[in-house]
């Protein structure tokens, strides 16, 4: 939400904080962390947005629906049906969080809430204040953004030249395994 | 059965299994008989599945743990203080 791991570690000791104060609140049976994730959505819109004034404009392009897998099955007839072994699974945790970290704020948190931390479309509505269907109409635009994010973390991690890497493998797997500890050690220590 | 543009416009629901059963069964047939759909969809359920676990890997610093562990002991005390009877 903050984009800035100082004041993101402030907002979430105050929404604990917060949690730990209202805990008599919190109806017991209703999912704890959606109850959480709704006093840190709280807590943010309350102080930090209010100090930091207008949150800051992404320059993410909308796209075409699926342009991962059109982009990635385009240089040949074949059909690619897993993600391993393409370009996108040579990005480490920290740019694949980066490229979430850069969506519009509404789409950011919804697909963090949903394809990260796993909650259902009912938990990220109640999380974030919102309809159930606005949750949908987000995650769907979201994961859109979110697709060309990750290409756009691919070409400036370098990896541009096509679909497929080609691997002068030994063992796929540990190849892949291998690179990703590269690009994650490469590219750490920004978080 | 439904056809290629459905079957792509329940996708998200889909994967993110908040379709109703009858849908997913419709979903399901299409996907037997469609080769193009399939594969996008088992696309796209990897995509979800790296994005998760990649990300999952990252944990909270452990000087932020401690100056939480810190702040809820500072507040318990505060609430005592304010609350006698908890």
């Amino acid at each position: 939400m903050t984009r800035n791991p100082s004041d993101a570690e402030d907002l979430v000791q105050d929404a604990l904080v917060r949690a730990y104060r209202f805990y008599d609140r919190f109806e017991p049976g209703t999912n704890f962390r959606a109850w959480l994730f709704k006093i840190l959505t709280n807590t943010y819109i309350n102080t930090y947005r209010r100090k930091q004034g207008r949150p800051q404009e992404s320059s993410l392009e909308d796209t075409e629906d699926f342009f991962l897998y059109n982009q990635l099955s385009e240089d040949g007839a074949e059909r690619v049906t897993d993600v391993e072994d393409t370009v996108i699974d040579h990005l480490g945790a920290d740019a694949i969080q980066r490229a979430i970290d850069q969506l519009p704020p509404q789409f950011r948190t919804t697909v963090q809430l949903s394809d990260v931390e796993g909650l259902s479309y009912a938990e990220v509505a109640e999380a974030t204040g919102v309809a159930k269907g606005t949750v949908m109409s987000r995650l769907f635009r979201g994961r859109r953004l979110l697709q060309r994010a990750l290409w756009d973390q691919a070409q400036s991690a370098g990896f541009t030249s096509g679909s497929k890497v080609h691997t002068p493998s030994v063992d796929g797997d540990e190849h892949a395994s291998g690179s990703n500890g590269v690009v994650a050690r490469a590219r750490g220590g920004t978080r | 059965m439904i056809n290629c543009r459905d079957c792509a416009s329940a996708l998200n629901p889909y994967l993110d299994r908040e379709l109703s059963d009858d849908d997913v069964v419709q979903v399901r047939a299409h996907l037997e008989a469609c080769g193009g759909c399939l594969h996008l969809f088992q696309f796209e359920e990897s995509l979800r599945r790296l994005v998760r676990v990649r990300c999952q890997e990252l944990s909270a610093p452990q000087s932020l743990r401690e100056r939480i562990t810190l702040r809820l002991a500072m507040e318990r005390t505060r609430l005592q203080r304010l609350r006698p009877e908890l």
